[in-house]
C-alpha cells in the first residue's frame, strides 16, 4: 500500500466517522437527555454527559400509571399523559403485528399469483400498485376517515390496521413480485415432477428461496405502520387508543415540553426496532439485493 | 415403458407449435428430440412430462393414458437446461426430495442417497448448496435427483447445453452410460446434433411443430427424408446445387453448371421431375484433375483448415458453390482452376417443390 492509498484510506474513514456521528449524535443525545434529571435539561452550556443520572423519566413512563391509580381513589385529576405510555407502546405493537401479518401474507400470495398464472390484468396491476404507492397518503387519509365512520370503527385499533394494510400492500406486493419474477419457475416444475402437490411446492420450495423478499417486504410494513402519525392523528382520539407517535406528542401541552419524558418515550420507541433490524440485517441485505442478481 | 403420442397438438394462442404428432418413443430407447430453437421440441418434451397441457391428442405410457395426470403422478424424472436444484436445500436433500414426498422414512432415504451419490462420484458435497457448486457438480445432483427415483420415463431437456465443451463431452459418455444401467426409456431435446448422433438409439428431427424424420442416426444422416433434414443434419452442411435430368446417349445424366455427370444410379428417374436439387456431403466432394472426365470445373472460392481436414469451397457457377472436405494435406490457393467430383452412390437428390427425397430403387 503506497502512502497514498493510506491518505485515501484515512480521508475514507474520516468522511464515514463524520457520516456516522451525523447520524448517530441525534440518538446520542436523546439518550443522554432522558437520563438527565428536569433542571439539567436546559443546563447552559448544555452537558452531554449526564451530571446526575436518573432513571425518572423511565419510571414516569413505565409505572406512572401504577403509580396513579395507587395514589386513591380521591385523586380527580386526569391522569397524566406519561400513565399512558404504556397502553400507546401496545397499541403500536399490536397495530404494528397485525398490518405485518396481514400485508405480508395477502401480498405473497398475490404476487406469487401475479408472476405464476396468467389472467387479465396480470402486467398491469404491479404497476398500478407502485403508482398508487406513490401517491401520498395524505391524500387517502380523509376519505379513508369517512369509511371508518360509515363503518363505526373510528378510535379502534382496527381501523389503523386497515388504514395501514391499505398504504403498505400494495408496495410490499410490487417487492414481492419483482422477487418472484427472479425465481426460476424451473426450481418448482422440477418439484412438480418430483411429486410435490402445487400447495406443497410454494410451501417447501417457493417460500424458502422468496425468504429474504419476505422478510423485506415485511420489514418495509413494520416501518410504515410503527413510525406512522397521520393515520393515528386522524382515526383516533380516546387517550388510551392512540399510537405511541400520537400520543408522546402528549408531552408538548402548549405552554412548556417536556424534553425528559419525549426523549425516554424516543429511546423506547426505537429499542423494538434497533432490536429488528439487527436480528435480521443479513436477511435485509439479502432481500433489497435480490432483485439486482441472480442467486 | 414405451412411450407413445396420438395426434398430439398444441397452440399458444394463434401460434401452433405442434401439428398433430404421432410417434412412439420404444421401450429402453434412448430417443433424441432434434431441430432448430422454435421447432416445437421442448413443448414436447414438457406435454410428455405433463407440465404443459396438450391442445388435443393422447399421451399413452406403456398403454395406459397419462394425458390427465398431473407430472408427480406419472413416475418421470426430468433434467433441466437450468438444472434447476432447489436453492434452499442442500444437496442430499436436492436428490432425496422426491424421495421424501412420496413419504419414504429418512434412514431409507439416505441411503438410496447415498448410493446415487456414490454411483455419481457426488459423495463429498452432499451437504452443500446447489450455489457452491460448479456448473458440471450442479449437473450431477440434477441427474441424481432425476436417478434416485428410479423412473419409468427419462426427460432431459437440453441438459449440457450450460457446460464448457469439455465437460460436454464426458458429460455425453456418461449420460448414454446412466441411461443404459437405468433401463429406462428415455427422452432427450437438443439444438445439438452432435449430442444427437452421439448419444441416440433414434432421432426425431422436428422444425416448425412438425417431425421431419423419425429414425436411427444412421437413417437419418445416409438417408435424410427431405431437404430440410439434409441440411440439418451434418457438419459442415450438405451441399445442394439445382441440376436438370437429361440423357447422353441413352444413359441417363444430370446436368449441373453446364457440365453432365452420370446419373446415380440408386434413383428411378422415371417419375422424377425434370428440375431437382442435388445434395452432397462435403465429405463426398473429391477435388479432381482439371482434365478428369465428368469432373466439374470451378475456381478456389475460399479455403478453411479445420485440424486434420481442410474445407475447400470451390464456385462452379456464377453463385454455385461446393464445399469438399478433404486431407488437410491437399492445398488450394485462391482463384486456382480446380475440379470437383462427387462420390455417385452418396449423391441426394430431392424434389424442389415438395422438398422431399427422390425415390429410391
Amino acid at each position: 500500500m503506497t502512502a497514498r492509498d493510506v491518505a485515501i484510506r484515512l480521508a475514507l474513514y474520516a468522511l464515514l466517522a463524520a457520516v456516522t456521528f451525523l447520524v448517530c449524535f441525534p440518538l446520542i443525545w436523546a439518550f443522554f437527555t432522558s437520563m438527565k434529571p428536569k433542571d439539567e435539561i436546559f443546563l447552559w452550556p448544555p452537558t452531554l454527559w449526564p451530571n446526575t443520572w436518573t432513571l425518572e423519566n423511565y419510571r414516569a413512563l413505565l409505572v406512572g400509571r401504577d403509580a396513579y391509580f395507587q395514589a386513591g381513589a380521591n385523586n380527580n385529576a386526569a391522569p397524566p399523559p406519561s400513565a399512558f405510555f404504556l397502553d400507546w407502546f401496545w397499541n403500536s405493537v399490536i397495530v404494528t403485528i397485525g398490518t405485518t401479518v396481514i400485508t405480508t401474507i395477502v401480498s405473497t400470495l398475490a404476487a406469487y399469483s401475479l408472476t405464476r398464472f396468467s389472467f387479465p390484468g396480470q402486467r398491469a396491476v404491479p404497476y398500478l400498485a407502485l403508482v398508487g404507492y406513490m401517491v401520498p397518503s395524505i391524500i387517502f387519509v380523509f376519505p379513508m376517515f369517512l369509511v371508518m365512520v360509515d363503518l363505526r370503527l373510528t378510535d379502534t385499533l382496527l381501523s389503523l390496521v386497515f388504514g395501514y394494510v391499505c398504504i403498505t400492500l400494495p408496495f410490499s406486493m410490487w417487492l414481492m413480485w419483482a422477487f418472484f419474477r427472479g425465481v426460476p419457475i424451473e426450481i418448482e416444475e422440477a418439484a412438480l415432477v418430483d411429486g410435490a402437490s402445487r400447495l406443497r411446492v410454494f410451501w417447501e420450495i417457493v417460500l424458502p428461496t422468496a425468504w429474504p423478499g419476505i422478510v423485506a417486504a415485511a420489514i418495509f410494513t413494520v416501518i410504515v405502520s410503527w413510525n406512522d402519525y397521520l393515520f393515528g392523528r386522524v382515526f383516533m382520539n380516546s387517550m388510551e387508543n392512540l399510537p405511541l407517535t400520537v400520543g408522546v406528542m402528549h408531552f408538548f401541552d402548549g405552554t412548556h415540553v417536556d424534553w425528559g419524558l419525549m426523549m425516554a418515550s424516543s429511546v423506547l420507541m426505537t429499542m423494538p426496532m434497533a432490536i429488528l433490524f439487527m436480528a435480521l440485517q443479513r436477511h435485509l441485505v439479502a432481500g433489497f439485493g435480490a432483485g439486482a442478481v441472480k442467486g | 415403458m414405451d412411450v407413445r403420442i396420438e395426434g398430439l397438438s398444441k397452440s399458444f394462442g394463434t401460434n401452433q407449435v405442434l401439428k398433430s404428432l404421432d410417434m412412439t418413443f420404444p421401450e429402453r430407447q434412448f430417443v433424441t428430440l432434434l431441430g432448430p430453437s422454435g421447432c416445437g421440441k421442448t413443448t414436447l418434451l414438457r406435454m410428455i412430462a405433463g407440465l404443459e397441457r396438450a391442445s388435443a391428442g393422447a399421451i399413452y405410457f406403456g398403454g395406459h393414458r397419462v394425458d390427465h395426470l398431473s407430472p408427480g403422478d406419472r413416475n418421470i424424472a426430468m433434467v433441466f437446461q437450468s438444472y434447476a436444484l432447489y436453492p434452499t436445500m442442500d444437496v442430499a436433500a436436492n436428490i432425496g426430495y422426491g424421495l421424501k414426498v412420496r413419504g419414504m422414512p429418512r434412514g431409507e432415504r439416505a441411503e438410496k442417497v447415498g448410493i446415487v451419490a456414490k454411483v455419481l462420484e457426488i459423495g463429498a458435497l452432499l451437504a452443500r448448496k446447489p450455489r457452491a457448486l460448479s456448473g458440471g457438480q450442479r449437473q450431477r445432483v440434477a441427474l441424481g435427483r432425476a436417478m434416485v427415483r428410479k423412473p419409468d420415463i427419462f426427460l432431459m431437456d437440453e441438459p449440457l447445453s450450460n457446460l464448457d465443451a469439455k465437460l460436454r463431452t464426458t458429460m455425453r459418455g456418461e449420460l448414454k452410460r446412466f441411461h443404459l444401467d437405468l433401463e429406462t426409456t428415455s427422452i432427450y431435446v437438443t439444438h445439438d446434433q452432435l449430442e444427437a448422433m452421439t448419444m441416440s438409439d433414434l432421432v426425431a428431427v422436428m422444425n416448425q411443430g412438425v417431425v421431419q424424420q423419425f429414425g436411427t442416426p444412421e437413417e437419418v444422416y445416409d438417408r435424410p427424408a427431405n431437404l430440410f433434414v439434409a441440411g440439418f443434419i451434418g457438419s459442415p452442411p450438405m451441399n445442394f446445387a439445382d441440376v436438370e435430368v437429361g440423357s447422353e446417349a441413352g444413359a441417363p445424366v444430370l446436368r449441373i453448371a453446364g457440365r453432365a455427370i452420370p446419373a446415380p444410379p440408386q434413383f428411378d428417374f422415371a417419375a422424377a421431375p425434370r428440375h431437382l436439387t442435388l445434395g452432397i456431403r462435403p465429405q463426398d466432394v473429391r477435388m479432381a484433375a482439371l482434365d478428369e472426365p465428368r469432373a466439374v470445373p470451378g475456381t478456389v472460392w475460399i479455403t478453411e483448415l479445420i485440424g486434420s481436414e481442410r474445407l475447400i469451397e470451390v464456385e462452379i457457377a456464377p453463385k454455385m458453390r461446393v464445399t469438399a472436405e478433404v486431407k488437410s494435406d491437399i492445398r488450394a490457393s485462391l482463384n486456382e482452376a480446380v475440379a470437383v467430383t462427387f462420390d455417385a452412390s452418396r449423391v441426394h437428390l430431392f424434389d424442389p417443390t415438395t422438398g422431399l427425397a427422390l425415390a429410391r430403387r
